[in-house]
């Protein structure tokens, strides 16, 4: 397997938004106006295909490491793919083709658009670059590969002054996150001269015993500048003040990528190095079974209260809003706070209980892998039906368009499925990934941070459904607001891809039993046993 | 051995100063050009810990070095962003003055 061939979804997107530019110069030229439009569906669903037949390769043979340019370790560029970096790999890429169809009506008053395919484009490669990068500093470049697109993303719309104001609000405080993160790397980089992510876990392992405290203070201070900077992005809370801006100000397709998988990159690229980095594996060194990964640097109590901390408070400010993109946004840190706590969770469990608790950790951690899967489908849904009700009302304030979800019956029905499937009703696929992590949580009655913590997020998880609910009765079942006159639904190609996810919502609740062990053969990849 | 410890660790104190003054100058200043300096000086900090990072007793590590000047080229591509930004701000409001960008609450 070289390496070029492992990086094919990556070439085929980068390149298509290259010729992006030249292509618009050509479509004016031949009067022919969808060229864009259809290069992007190519190459989306092409990227999509060969993620495909990675991830078959990638099930029956295990994970795929290779070099690029030849240069092996410690100076070559590592592509590292396993069953978790395929799975959101999927998810990003599939995300990313619906918001390229519903682009094609929703966007078309706007100019410029060879520009917006282009970033699209580009957004995606580098959540995919990020997925698969197997050192740090190539993540890194994939992460600001994301990061720039998104920023000119959320301000396309420049003639208005929300989206220049937000979008600069959104540049420098994930700059400073970025930059943050690359500290934290730098330090890492100078503790073990290399910064391929599995070589500095070996070296760890192997210098365990004789680590200086010093060492370890810097370990430490590195654990906490990364969780730090990569927090920006996956909004947790004091730093999540750029989210409730941003995606309001963003077109609604980009804030259903926005929320459905940029901030979805933060928390993947937090844990893949906490996870993998900072974790010692007795049995890299001693073969012997039964021995499991025990994290060297205790950042489970670091994630597990960012996350319960990002549920409360955010829980508290989403009934404060009366704009349905900034409502929408606030429960999208909610559910970030979900899966972080997850994540802290297994972590916390691992490094406290090691061994012992293995499964149980597995099972906290497949829930956050869940509800990552759930809440990128159920938030893209979300925002893109919310994109079709703006377009049609042409306001946001959710007191003017009660009862809009009868005018528009296919979106309204969706959005209805949509906040059901994210208030964790039971049938549906949302209460599950819940399930799992407060089963994690609740396994070890006799910790009391733990079940403290368990307990706050399920306070947290009933009260979400309350909410979700009282939107669904505004939306659906309230008298006609002053906007919804003239409404009607929305045209075919913006209606299919909220329809499809609708529907993605109720097959995955019927197809649990199956996804549940690609989800955790993922986790698996993640805390790397099995 | 000693005498490249001690440069060490004047460079790292140097940088994390040059850190700290970055984040001064974005959290304090109210110019939006001196807050897209002040986040390039918070770049100039990082690489400049990367290269400390890679000093050996034969020069600066290969790796740190290609790395510094791909992370400067970064910091270049988000500078030109940022300050595209600002001439679409200063368009909206005639100001640059970032009191005046408060229009955003809740």
């Amino acid at each position: 397997m070289t390496a070029q061939v492992v990086m094919y979804p990556v070439i085929i997107l980068l390149s298509s938004a290259a010729i992006m530019s030249p292509l618009g110069i050509l479509e004016g030229k031949l009067k022919f106006k969808q060229l864009k439009f259809i290069l992007t569906i190519f190459s989306l669903t092409s990227c999509l295909i060969s993620l495909l037949t990675l991830h078959q390769q990638v099930s029956s043979e295990g994970h795929i490491e290779a070099f690029l340019y030849g240069f092996g370790l410690p100076f070559g560029v590592q592509i590292y793919v396993d069953e978790f970096s395929v799975y959101m790999a999927m998810i990003f890429c599939s995300l990313g083709l619906l918001v390229a169809i519903f682009s094609y009506r929703y966007m078309e008053v706007d100019t410029g658009l060879d520009k917006y395919y282009g970033l699209l484009l580009t957004l995606i490669t580098g959540m995919i670059g990020v997925a698969f990068a197997g050192d740090l500093f190539n993540l890194y470049v994939f992460w600001e590969l994301m990061c720039i697109s998104s920023y000119s993303l959320v301000s396309f719309r420049k003639y208005r002054w929300e989206a220049v104001e937000a979008g600069f609000k959104y540049l420098v405080m994930s700059t400073i996150g970025s930059l943050i993160a690359l500290y934290g790397v730098s330090i890492i980089y100078g503790c073990f001269k290399t910064v391929n992510m599995r070589e500095i876990a070996m070296r760890l392992t192997l210098a365990q015993a004789e680590l200086s405290p010093s060492a370890i203070l810097s370990l430490y201070f590195a654990t906490g500048l990364i969780i730090c900077g990569f927090a920006v992005t996956a909004a947790l809370v004091p730093f999540h003040t750029w989210l409730p801006d941003a995606h309001p100000a963003a077109p609604a397709s980009i804030s259903a990528m926005l929320s459905g998988v940029v901030i979805k990159t933060g928390i993947y690229a937090m844990t893949r190095i906490l996870f993998t980095v900072f974790t010692v594996s007795p049995s890299r060194v001693v073969m012997e079974m039964g021995s499991h990964l025990i994290p060297l640097v205790d950042y489970g109590v670091i994630l597990t209260t960012l996350g319960v901390v990002t549920i409360t408070v955010a829980n508290f400010m989403v009934l404060r809003q009366r704009d349905i993109k900034r409502f929408l946004a606030y429960s999208s840190i909610v559910n970030m706070g979900y899966i972080a706590s997850g994540l802290g969770i297994a972590a916390y469990l691992l490094y406290h209980y090691s061994g012992q608790t293995y499964e149980l950790a597995v099972t906290a951690a497949s829930g956050a892998i869940l509800h990552i899967l759930n809440h990128a489908i159920g938030k893209g849904l979300l925002f893109l039906s919310s994109g079709c009700i703006v377009h049609e009302a042409k306001t946001r304030d959710i007191a003017k368009i009660e009862g809009i979800g009868r005018k528009m019956p296919w979106t309204g029905l969706s959005l209805t499925i949509g906040l059901f499937h994210l208030a964790g009703v039971p049938p549906l696929a949302g209460f599950w990934s819940k399930l799992l992590i407060v089963w994690g949580g609740l396994s070890c009655p006799q910790d009391l941070f733990l079940l403290i913590s368990t307990f706050i997020i399920i306070i947290n998880s009933i009260y979400a459904a309350g909410y979700y609910l009282w939107l669904v009765q505004r939306l659906m079942f309230s008298k006609f607001g002053p906007a919804t006159e003239k409404a009607h639904e929305a045209p075919l190609s913006m209606v299919a891809p909220i329809v499809v996810l609708a529907l993605a919502c109720i097959v995955l609740t019927i197809l649990l039993p199956w996804v549940l062990p690609m989800v955790k053969v993922s986790t698996l990849a993640l805390l790397g046993g099995g | 051995m000693q005498e490249l410890a001690q440069i060490q660790a004047i460079y790292i104190v140097t940088s994390v100063i040059l850190a700290a003054v970055g984040l001064y100058c974005i959290i304090v200043k109210k110019e939006l050009l001196k807050i897209v300096i002040g986040m390039e000086i918070l770049t100039s900090a990082v690489n400049l810990n990367i290269m400390v990072m890679g000093l050996t007793n034969s020069g600066v590590d290969a790796l740190a070095q290609s790395m510094a000047v791909i992370s400067m080229t970064i910091g270049a591509c988000v500078a030109a962003v940022a300050l595209a930004l600002v001439v679409n701000v200063f368009r909206h409001y005639q100001t640059t003055d970032v009191r005046k960008l408060r229009r955003l609450r809740w």
